[in-house]
């Protein structure tokens, strides 16, 4: 018996198959000898025709596209998926929800909180399919490329919120930013801007210092501050998006207005301004301003922990920081940081060095830091704009985006509320960010949305290179121009 | 039973006694399914619905300037395929594909050889160790990550230890230049995957006779030798086994460098995976990951196959 058993695996083929274990059932009027070769015939013809068109029908539908918008649902109730990667501490985004909550009880907003990273790993699929998000955040540039057939033209939404004169009654810097061909993408909620350094202010009081305003200030006080093992300024270099923020301030000192010029493609990446640009980058690290391994730091959240951490004293960064100026922002932000005794110290925004050396005043550049999209697939699309509306356009929602002191609001009549916000020093901190919002009010100079992907990366190349003396600061130029023009062409 | 095990008792020209001769079955019977397909059938649609058919698409998306979401991409043929060939990164990430291979493995197998015979011979708290070899393999790469980026920092642990060393003049950003930043990848990949060498030459060292190993010993081998011309021809088919996953892993390569230096600076420690997920995810060159999909996929199996043949051509003269 076992052997018998061992020559059945040895010759399989030696096992008869009686008719009746075919699968196939067959029809009693059948020949008598047709059954024999019917079945076996049937499933690889049927096999292979069912395998092409599934293939051809797959592929034919795989690509998948915006569709027709569902019924719009109630505007005052149901449940809503708020899909962001900001606000990043998701108590802010309660806040704003629970403050909604008060005038709409009946929508029930769930807020999802996905990594900047992973957004567009994330968001990609869920809204290529039915299963995305009720309202997501949109970033100007890009983005708005990318997500734009799958949000819903805010136009009449702002315009009912508004009225016929609603652009003027948002932030001009948010509407363009989230604009597409005359289409709204998405209401800002609120605009960030960058340019600005900020320090630990005890550490300039310590070594009693001053805020750098030119290059060889800046290099003066890191040395004060590397004299002291303390270090000076951190950056995370690995990341394009800092290290344009860095550029773009850098440039605008050399020639204002260079940066977004190249941008918009009236001026070439080529010009000297930015390749001297590069030129002052490429200082920063030989001056050791840049602390050692820069380029291999991320900005969030190696650099941002080393500065709330006390590592170093300066940081380039925006008015998202100015959370952190609030006494409860700072500690959350430094016990997000792992610090093992949190003691909340003030922070303080500066000009950007007059790194160009010729007199040239720091500005700022912004965008919207985010807006609200509706997803056009929604089921609730109705309650996901009375959300939107309410948190976008509405007097109280706008306070309780600038209350946070998360962004400066996108509703121009609204202002923080500095008596009902308590700041880790009040009576310094105050003065410092009341200008900075009032500086804010006059930007027109775009931060990220003017700039194309690749155009990115190839910066982020060129940055790279230079720091590490792999590049000249004329090839990084020459780099990002090629990049240009190559997207250009597919533009055209 | 018997009656069902011998071909004999098939009728003449059915396709039972066609069993016993191939040649007859072929042309009688050319569509005849292989016996046993309704067994298989569910992994047959598994696999080619998810793997096969996923492998389709991509090839497919490969011939399209797609950013993920447009409902209607152009299609460009090969032009993908045109634009790689042409990619400095795409050459430099395979250069370090190579490079990560050639390193990992020669080195995670001089040390899973070592570790196992070692291990082999008498050694106090030896399941320690085995222990203690084996962990890292289990340890997420995300969990890791952070770790080995707190070591390698400007002021990290490896600096720190230099320091103490009366090396401080060594100590630098480790991760923060092209220069180390590879390096650092590949000690850390190797520290990962030791482990697993360790335990498949630990496991094909005890399938050695012994007798063998005391004849070596009885004509006077020392350990070295034992090592060379008896244990180290033994393990072959591990060894070959090891290079073929050591060399998929390397071209699959991409949690620790992107969690790690995310693929930088400057694209010092940019793998395949790293460049298709840069490409495809951020980049939204959607069409253009999937054509480095393909090739990667191309040279996954084209690397495969060749160690294949290769070990059997080592075979042969052994039969």
């Amino acid at each position: 018996m076992h052997r018998a058993r061992l020559q059945t695996f040895d010759r399989p083929q030696a096992v008869p198959r009686p008719r009746r274990q075919l699968p196939v059932k067959l029809p009693a009027r059948l020949p008598a000898k047709l059954p024999t070769k019917l079945p076996a015939k049937l499933p690889a013809k049927v096999a292979g025709a069912v395998t092409a068109a599934a293939v051809l029908l797959a592929l034919a539908g795989c690509i998948p596209g915006p569709g027709k918008p569902p019924p719009p649902g109630p505007a005052t109730s149901g449940t809503i998926n708020w899909w962001s990667w900001t606000p990043t501490d998701a108590a802010v985004a309660k806040q704003y929800i629970a403050a909604f909550n008060r005038r709409y009880p009946d929508i029930t907003v769930n807020f999802k909180l996905v990594a900047i990273d992973s957004w567009d790993a994330v968001l990609r699929p869920a809204l290529a399919s039915s299963s995305g998000p009720d309202v997501f955040d949109m970033e100007p540039g890009q983005r708005v490329q990318l997500f734009k057939g799958f949000a819903e033209d805010l136009t009449p939404v702002a315009r009912k919120a508004l009225g016929p004169e609603w652009k003027s009654r948002l932030a001009t810097i948010g509407v363009n930013g989230l604009s597409h061909n005359g289409k709204l993408t998405a209401l800002s909620v609120g605009q960030t801007y960058a340019g600005t350094l900020w320090i630990n202010q005890p550490l300039f009081d310590k070594y009693h210092l001053e805020p750098p305003r030119t290059l060889a200030e800046w290099k003066h006080v890191c040395q004060v501050f590397r004299s002291h093992q303390q270090g000076c300024f951190v950056q995370g270099a690995a990341g394009a998006g800092f290290n344009q923020d860095t550029l773009q301030a850098i440039a605008d000192s050399v020639e204002p207005g260079i940066w977004t010029r190249a941008s918009k493609g009236e001026a070439k990446w080529t010009d000297p301004s930015i390749v001297e640009t590069f030129r002052i980058w490429k200082d920063l690290f030989d001056s050791q301003i840049m602390q050692p391994g820069a380029i291999g730091y991320q900005q969030f959240p190696d650099a941002n922990n080393d500065f709330l951490t006390g590592k170093y004293a300066m940081i380039m960064m925006g008015t998202w920081y100015m959370i952190n100026s609030t006494r409860t922002g700072m500690q959350s932000s430094l016990n997000a940081a792992g610090v093992a005794h949190p003691k909340a110290f003030p922070i303080r925004p500066v000009p950007f060095p007059d790194v160009g050396g010729k007199g040239n005043p720091a500005g700022l550049f912004g965008d919207a830091d985010y807006g609200l999209s509706v997803n056009i697939r929604s089921k609730h699309r109705a309650a996901a704009e009375t959300f939107v509306r309410w948190l976008a356009t509405s007097t109280e929602g706008q306070q309780a985006v600038a209350d946070s002191l998360l962004d400066p609001p996108s509703l121009q009549s609204v202002k923080p509320r500095y008596d009902k916000i308590t700041m880790v020093d009040d009576a310094r901190q105050k003065p410092w960010i009341k200008k900075l919002v009032s500086q804010t009010s006059t930007v027109s100079e775009p931060r990220m949305s003017l700039m194309n992907n690749d155009v990115s990366t190839a910066m982020q190349a060129g940055a790279s290179g230079v720091a590490t003396g792999q590049l000249t600061p004329r090839k990084a130029a020459e780099l990002m121009q090629q990049a240009a023009d190559a997207a250009a062409a597919v533009n055209r | 039973m018997t009656t069902a095990l011998s071909p004999r008792r098939s009728e003449p020209g059915t396709s039972e006694s066609a069993g016993d001769r191939p040649s007859a079955r072929s042309t009688r019977h050319p569509t005849r399914p292989p016996s046993g397909l309704g067994w298989i059938l569910p992994a047959l649609v598994l696999a080619v619905g998810l793997i096969y058919y996923c492998i389709g698409y991509t090839g497919f998306v490969s011939t399209l300037d797609w950013d993920g979401v447009s409902p209607d991409p152009p299609s460009v043929g090969l032009r993908n395929y045109q634009r790689l060939l042409a990619d400095p990164i795409f050459w430099k990430a395979l250069w370090h594909t190579l490079l990560l291979f050639v390193f990992t493995f020669g080195i995670q197998t001089m040390l899973g050889v070592l570790f196992a015979a070692l291990l082999h011979s008498r050694v106090r708290i030896g399941v320690l160790y085995k222990v203690l070899i084996f962990i890292p393999v289990v340890l997420a790469p995300a969990i890791m990550a952070p770790v080995f980026r707190q070591i390698y920092a400007p002021d990290g642990e490896f600096n720190q230890v230099l320091q103490h060393l009366g090396l401080g003049f060594l100590a630098q950003p480790w991760i923060g230049q092209p220069s180390t930043a590879l390096p650092v990848i590949i000690a850390i990949t190797i520290w990962q995957w030791t482990g697993v060498n360790f335990v498949l030459y630990y496991a094909a060292m005890g399938q050695i006779d012994e007798s063998t190993v005391e004849a070596a010993r009885i004509d006077g081998a020392g350990n070295f030798r034992v090592l060379t011309s008896i244990v180290w021809p033994g393990v072959r088919g591990t060894t070959l086994a090891l290079a073929i996953l050591s060399a998929i892993g390397a071209l699959k390569t991409f949690d620790i460098p992107y969690l790690v230096t995310i693929g930088g600076p400057n694209y010092a420690t940019e793998f395949l995976g790293t460049y298709i997920y840069r490409m495809t995810i951020p980049q939204a060159h959607v069409g253009y990951g999937a054509a480095l999909s393909v090739v990667l996929l191309i040279i996954a199996l084209v690397i495969a196959a060749g160690f294949q043949l290769r070990g059997r051509e080592r075979e042969v003269p052994r039969v």
